[in-house]
């Protein structure tokens, strides 16, 4: 913390100087001077130590209740004992925070017992404080850390107060930092990447010095970890992008320096923020893989390779023939997310659905009817004690496969399917294994050589229907009850459906020797790009459902909606404070009027004072960086497909109240300008102390929210005239 | 750095070449002054567009000038006399010569094959609907509609045609040709607008001809012209548009701007400008892009040559920007009212689309709905017999059917296993219920009426089964979190009725407190325990005939709880058999239409257009995404002959894209590269040079940027025609960036002979366009017949799938 004494000089120079205001008399104006002048390291230090105490008082007060399952953290909690546990599991965000709250709970001794099965459910005894106490001391660092990046893009020091005072008291911020999410350690690792470039900004004139490179060191760490919690961090990352897009031109443009100087720099970033970084969050995710090595819950997602590698999935031991041989006793699996295998059964299709044959589905489970026998399309299949040569399955062959349990070919016809009825029927037909020309299937290995022999998980191919010409699909729609609600399985004109993909996992043919799955065990970079297919593919996947009320994003910054937390007799309401998310979209407007009314003045060259045009000149040049940053983490969810909830708006957030903290400032210095001058201080005071007490009685206002309201079964308790919104539902 | 040194020497060596370079572009000069015959760098398109398929079109004044370009050709070193030639004649002859051909070929058999392809289903349709003054929905805007209705009706469509599907033949009463010569005239028109930008953009004539040549061998905008589609149609009103702004800005950037201010010629740019470029969103949304891309260059216009302008005053600046408020914001806005104005009062009577409308809405249609409100009561009162509408969404009914709730669900709950209450799509008897205060016992209306208001208790009576419409603490059958809702059965189970709802009228600051059909939006309030009647958006199975589920939900504020009132008439008898007979049979005699204004039904429509929009053809086989569009990797199967495997398929010119992709990436590295030179202060070309490229950059990159950026966070589904757009943008940039690298050629080379290298590699490249346009001509017209060898003989690309479907 050593900042406070490098600015001063600074500021001299911009003619902030206070002193030669008048009316500086009285003790309590001069204290305001030296706040407003902010060179004053005691006064520095004591303001940011009560913002300190107050955050600590905020954010632990009552951190144990409710002692229930609050929301999500039925899902972070899970996965924290995932890691405890060591089991795999699927989720869609990437690992680095629920690694961080699996580590606060296994330091605090907390053993992975409980089961975080729904909302509601009571703590007792199982520790579940120190994940609590994890997340709430990363969410507290926000305050300080708005405090310091404020501070470091002014150098004022109510700018950088107000910034921390609208992070400390806003309810949303407080209420989501408090429980076990992933929302803390995502916003902490965000505020600290801006912190750090604001910081490395600052060390501009000491170009590679240790401090230099110690910060843009951190910005790296910080924005490969923001990242690797969850990949709205994304956003952070291009706004880091751009910031140093910006500086590289201001060094270009020094034309006292050989261009190799520039270069220089860029290499200097390159390394710690591309290169650096990528390594970091690649470690992230080794650790991830390393830790869950047992087989969980989350191995269906993956590729029957990738799932080898884990302990107790039933591959891990498993061993099969690593050529495809016709004769052999084979099982399909779907090879998209969580495909499972091509099943078969003693039922037909009901009539009305036509064609009365034999139902084919897929199926999740392993059972002796997901067995199918392949042979080629004119000949019957080899004995397996034949002497013959062994004749394997190639690229481009026609075959059928013939259901082991019915002895039904797979078959196609030009009939609706059951449930997706733009695609054709698949069914069983035949009998013992002769049936007509609709059972041959041309075989494509994706990316195969025409004549290559068919291997076991590694490749990935699709079936074509010789006379129709579509593709054996699963269309991962239910059946009805007659189907027993497993998959639908259809033939799909289209052959480009990713659906349509398929790779044999076992393979019993007792004529070619074993090979152990594990030789099929993907190395870390497969497994590494797999988990980021499967991740997005997951992501993508969480679409709305027809009807469900979601949220949206135009409905976020005017906090029309929150989110219950916790029902039942303690209740907790996710919901922003009023007084200040209001109050940012006011600022955000008087932003944009500020930057266009100071573009047309000096575009007119309309001559200001001195004085102002210093406190538009701090005001807007970092305003305009938390401007875009706001923009680049709010704009982008209106084009996104996937539900959305109100939380994702808390890192555009984080700008917003900065910004509105600097603004705040500019407004509080300017307005006494217009004022008789003898009277400035007195009106500066007036003005600072109102919007003080209106920020901290809201708080006050509405800190049941946070800390549990007790529900009251009738409607005139003392929060019921808060409802200043009817769409605010506490 | 010796930079400038560099810099120097080079703009000497090229002096002289560089004022003749400027002066190019600009017919007053006369041409005998411009030397030794380079400025023909691009002077073979018109030779070219001689060459192809389409001789039969070539008017006299073509093969004229072919001979005489032949001889100038040959005539090797004595050239001065060609530019003469070139710019005396040419100048008109080009653009003219462009079109021409452009007519022939978009017009060439224009009215086969004679079946519907691809959208002419829904376009056709649409305009068949216009011919019928029908009532549709559709989630774009008219004016495209309009312009192919207006076609159909002076060829005397009378709208009979059913349109079924794609394929299928049209008879003699559709007027084809007329109908398709919207998008083919509009989309030859193109041809001599894009020479026009390219000259505006203050390229050589035979840049512009080398644009309008890109755009008249692509296949892909050939296809679209030949067609009832909307991208011709919206391409024209923006290049239009763009057109008359640049021709704006010529006149603001000019020496006298002054002068030019507020003259005839300076309103005509500007207002014909934004009227073009309203008209193009008025055809589709994506429109919206050029009019942003006009905005901008008229507002960057008007902040650097206006505001920045000291010598106005501040009363000047004031009105500049107000004339360009008018002109970009109300102008506009009065023009997509307009066209809407026409839509809704030519569209008149109700039709298949009717039901994605409110009731209102449905009920000022002609038919329809309006045939059974019409003269309705409009107070609901005790005794009312009424049909509630889900309000906000998918439209569905409330409704009940002599069926329970299964004892056990799926998932091993329990029911009430009381009356299913559900949401039903369909107009249905069961979907009357009856309203009736909880302390009366009689049903029939008598006087005085007895008006139900907000805030007041009702029960609801089923119609036909008699039941009371319940709730209670069970878990609903598809959502286990929301509360069952139905019809109250007494199974004598210690489950009493809790059958009385409260009515709250959501919008009764319009409407007032007493409850009226059609308008009051209401929601009815579970009295027992304070959930709200609400559509959950859930299926129920093929117990409940998969019908939609209907809860209570604590959620009170969402749209899912509101409903209204749709059809009503007051109960006449008592007894209960006959008032289920009065059911089924009655139905009232109009009286009177509801009338509802212009802007009601302007305003509804227009949040129903923008925001309730989800046609998402999901999982479409010819879908492809816009990182594919830049390297051509899917077409769209248009429309297949059922005897061959003639066929029509979108698909660009392969050649032209690839360029054109080649030339975008080389445009963007020359721009960094030129910008971070001169933030090294190293100017490499001339100022007037650097001054074009950059202009084109402001309209022609950002053109394509705004064009084509949207769509990677767009959400529906994505073809291969919404890309034409950009695609116009780029293959002008590809033009401009030819003359561009010619220029950079003289100014690195000294020689002749690297010019006439230039030229032949130009040459080349058109000539390789021509061919592989020839080959797939026959995509775009569909002629056949062809085999399967042809059809595969096409297919360059493994992921084009064309369709084959016989020998």
């Amino acid at each position: 913390m050593t900042a406070p004494t490098l600015i001063c000089s600074k500021n001299q120079e911009n003619g902030l100087n206070i002193k030669k205001m008048k009316n500086s008399d009285s003790i309590g104006f001069k204290l305001l001077d030296q706040f407003r002048d902010g060179r004053n390291d005691k006064i520095w230090w004591r303001v940011f130590a009560l913002l300190m105490i107050a955050t600590v008082a905020t954010r632990f007060y009552k951190l144990d209740q409710p002692d229930h399952v609050c929301w999500d953290e039925a899902h972070f909690g899970k996965y924290a004992n995932f890691y405890i546990n060591r089991t795999f599991f699927f989720d869609v965000h990437p690992p680095l925070g629920k690694m961080l709250i699996g580590l606060f709970g296994y330091l605090d001794g907390y053993n992975g017992s409980f089961h975080f099965d729904k909302p509601g459910d009571k703590f007792e005894e199982h520790q579940y404080m120190g994940m609590r106490i994890g997340c709430a001391v990363m969410g507290a660092l926000l305050v300080p850390l708005s405090f310091l990046t404020v501070w470091e893009m002014t150098f004022s020091l109510p700018a950088a107060t107000f910034g921390g005072l609208l992070i400390l008291l806003d309810h949303g911020m407080l209420t989501l930092n408090r429980f076990i999410l992933l929302d803390p350690p995502m916003l902490f690792f965000i505020s600290a990447a801006i912190y750090s470039m604001v910081k490395f900004h600052n060390q501009r004139h000491r170009p590679f010095s240790l401090p230099w490179w110690s910060w843009l060191s951190s910005i790296g760490v910080m924005l490969s970890c923001s990242v690797a919690v969850k990949f709205v961090g994304i956003f952070v990352v291009i706004f880091v992008g751009c910031r140093t897009i910006a500086d590289l031109w201001e060094i270009l443009g020094d034309l006292s320096r050989p261009v190799s100087y520039t270069v220089k720099h860029f290499m200097a970033r390159a390394i710690c923020l591309i290169a650096m970084p990528t390594l970091l969050y690649m470690g992230i995710f080794y650790i991830h893989l390393a830790v869950l090595s047992n087989s969980g819950p989350g191995d269906g997602f993956y590729s029957s390779a990738f799932q080898v590698g884990l302990k107790g999935n039933y591959l891990h031991d498993g061993s099969t023939p690593r050529q495809v041989a016709y004769g052999a006793l084979l099982t399909l699996k779907n090879a998209v997310t969580s495909g499972a295998y091509l099943h078969s059964h003693d039922h037909l299709y009901p009539e009305e659905i036509g064609g009365s044959q034999q139902q084919i589905t897929t199926y999740a489970h392993k059972d002796d009817n997901n067995n199918w026998h392949v042979k080629r399309h004119n000949k019957l299949a080899p004995s397996w004690n034949s002497t013959r040569p062994i004749d394997f399955v190639r690229n481009g062959d026609l075959l059928r496969l013939e259901h082991f349990a019915t002895g039904r070919n797979l078959h196609a016809h030009r009939s609706l399917a059951p449930i997706t009825i733009k695609q054709f029927q698949v069914t069983g037909y035949g009998l013992d294994g002769v049936g007509d020309n609709n059972d041959i299937w041309r075989l494509e290995i994706e990316d195969g050589e025409e004549g290559q022999i068919l291997e076991t998980m590694l490749h990935r191919f699709r079936l074509i229907h010789y006379n129709l010409g579509c593709a054996l699909t699963c269309t991962k729609k239910k059946l009805p009850a007659w189907g027993f609600e497993q998959d639908e399985v259809t033939c799909n004109p289209n052959r480009r459906d990713p659906n349509a993909i398929w790779n044999i996992e076992e393979n019993i043919y007792p004529r070619l020797p074993n090979v152990s799955f594990r030789a099929y065990e993907k190395n870390f970079f497969q497994r590494f790009i797999e988990s980021h297919v499967v991740l997005i593919n997951g992501n993508s996947a969480l679409k709305p459902k027809e009807g469900e009320a979601t949220s949206k994003p135009w409905m976020w910054p005017i906090n029309l909606r929150g989110q219950f937390f916790s029902g039942g007799q303690l209740q907790v309401y996710l919901l922003g404070n009023p007084i200040i998310w209001w109050g940012n979209l006011v600022f955000m407007v008087f932003y944009l009027i500020l930057w266009v009314s100071v573009g047309v003045r000096t575009k007119r060259r309309i001559t200001v004072t001195q004085r102002e045009i210093m406190l538009q000149e701090r005001a807007l040049s970092a305003c305009g960086w938390l401007w875009l940053g706001w923009l680049l983490h709010y704009l982008p969810f209106w084009g996104m497909s996937r539900v959305l909830y109100f939380h994702h708006y808390f890192p555009a957030l984080l700008f917003s109240s900065m910004m509105s903290g600097i603004l705040l400032d500019y407004v509080i210095e300017s307005i006494p300008l217009s004022l008789p001058k003898n009277s400035f201080n007195a009106s500066y005071a007036a003005i600072l102390s109102a919007t003080l007490l209106i920020l901290f009685y809201s708080f006050y206002l509405f800190s049941p929210l946070v800390y549990g309201l007790v529900r009251y079964a009738d409607t005139n308790s003392t929060m019921h005239h808060l409802h200043w919104l009817s769409t605010w539902e506490f | 750095m010796g930079d400038t040194e560099v810099k120097n020497r080079k703009v000497n060596r090229n002096k002289n070449k560089n004022e003749k370079n400027k002066e190019i572009p600009n017919p007053a000069v006369d041409p005998r002054d411009e030397g030794d015959g380079e400025s023909t760098p691009e002077a073979l398109p018109e030779e070219l567009t001689e060459e192809p398929i389409l001789k039969k079109s070539a008017s006299p004044k073509k093969s004229e000038k072919k001979q005489r370009k032949a001889g100038s050709a040959t005539a090797g070193q004595s050239l001065a006399d060609l530019p003469t030639l070139a710019v005396t004649c040419h100048f008109n002859l080009l653009p003219m010569l462009l079109f021409g051909v452009a007519l022939a070929t978009r017009f060439y058999a224009l009215d086969q094959p004679n079946s519907i392809v691809f959208d002419e289903l829904h376009y056709g349709r649409y305009a068949g609907l216009y011919q019928k003054q029908t009532f549709f929905f559709d989630s774009h805007p008219p004016l495209g509609k309009q312009l192919l209705a207006l076609a159909g009706y002076l060829g005397g469509f009378q709208g009979d045609f059913k349109f079924d599907k794609i394929g299928s033949s049209y008879n003699a009463s559709v007027p084809v040709f007329a109908m398709r010569a919207v998008p083919a005239l509009t989309g030859s028109l193109l041809i001599p607008l894009v020479y026009m930008i390219m000259l505006q953009l203050n390229y050589s004539q035979w840049t512009a001809a080398l644009a309008g040549f890109l755009f008249l061998f692509d296949n892909a905008l050939l296809t679209q012209s030949h067609y009832m589609l909307m991208e011709p149609i919206i391409l024209f009103f923006a290049m239009s548009g763009v057109l008359c702004v640049l021709k704006f800005r010529a006149l603001e950037r000019s020496g006298n701007a002054q002068a030019h201010s507020y003259s005839l010629r300076w309103w005509g740019w500007l207002l014909s400008g934004s009227i073009f470029l309203t008209c193009a969103l008025c055809v589709k949304y994506v429109g919206v892009y050029s009019y942003l891309l006009g905005l901008a260059l008229v507002g960057h216009d008007f902040w650097e040559k206006v505001l920045g302008n000291l010598s106005l005053t501040k009363k000047q600046v004031f009105g500049h920007a107000v004339a360009r408020f008018f002109a970009f914001f109300v102008v506009p806005l009065m023009v997509y009212i307009g066209v809407f104005y026409i839509h809704l009062t030519t569209l008149v009577n109700a039709g298949p689309h009717d039901s994605a409308m409110s009731s209102a809405f449905q009920a000022s249609l002609e038919g329809g709905l309006s045939s059974i409100v019409r003269g309705q009561p409009l107070e609901v009162v005790h005794g009312s017999q009424v049909t509630l509408r889900h309000a906000h969404g998918s439209p569905c009914w409330l409704h009940s059917h002599a069926a329970n709730y299964p004892v056990k669900y799926a998932d091993k709950r329990g029911s009430s296993h009381q009356q299913q209450v559900t949401c039903y799509v369909a107009k249905d008897i069961n979907n009357w219920w009856i309203v009736k205060r909880p302390n009366r016992t009689d049903l029939a209306v008598a006087a005085p009426l007895d008006r139900i208001s907000h805030g007041e208790e009702i029960q609801l009576v089923h119609g036909i089964t008699g039941r009371n419409l319940n709730s209670h603490n069970v878990a609903a059958p598809a959502s286990p979190t929301k509360q069952e809702v139905s019809c109250y059965v007494d199974h004598n189970v210690s489950m009493p009725a809790q059958d009385v709802w409260r009515v709250e009228i959501t919008n009764r600051e319009e409407i007032g407190d007493v409850w009226h059909a059609l308008e009051s939006m209401v929601r009815l309030i579970h009295v027992n325990t304070s959930v709200a009647l609400a559509f959950s958006g859930r299926m129920l199975p093929d117990w409940g005939h998969n019908q939609h589920e209907i809860v209570g939900d604590v959620m009170i504020n969402q749209p899912n709880t509101i409903f209204n009132v749709e059809e009503h008439r007051y109960t006449r008898n008592e007894d209960e058999k006959d008032r289920q007979l009065e059911l089924m049979t009655t139905d009232f005699i109009p009286l009177e239409p509801v009338v509802m204004g212009f802007w009601e039904k302007f305003f509804e429509l227009q949040i129903r257009m923008l925001f309730i929009s989800n046609e998402n053809v999901q999982n479409h086989m010819y879908t492809s995404s816009p990182w594919e569009w830049l390297v051509l990797t899917r077409g769209i199967a248009y429309w297949v002959s059922p005897d061959s495997n003639a066929q029509i398929h979108l698909l660009g010119n392969i050649f032209i894209w690839y360029s054109a992709t080649i030339a975008l990436a080389a445009y963007c590295s020359l721009l960094v590269f030129y910008l971070l030179r001169q933030r090294r202060q190293c100017f490499d070309i001339h100022e007037e040079a650097w001054n074009q490229f950059r202009t084109t950059g402001e309209v022609l990159l950002l053109g394509y940027v705004f064009h084509f950026l949207p769509y990677f966070f767009v959400d529906h589904t994505l073809f291969l025609h919404h890309y034409l757009p950009a695609l116009a943008f780029k293959l002008l940039l590809n033009a401009a960036l030819v003359e561009h690298l010619y220029y950079l050629t003289r100014l690195v080379f000294a020689k002749q002979f690297f010019n006439w290298m230039c030229v032949l590699i130009v040459l080349t490249w058109m000539s390789g366009i021509l061919m592989v346009f020839n080959k797939f001509l026959p995509l775009c017209y569909g002629l056949g017949p062809m085999n399967a060898t042809q059809i595969l003989d096409l297919k360059l690309r493994e992921t084009w799938d064309f369709i084959v479907h016989k020998p």
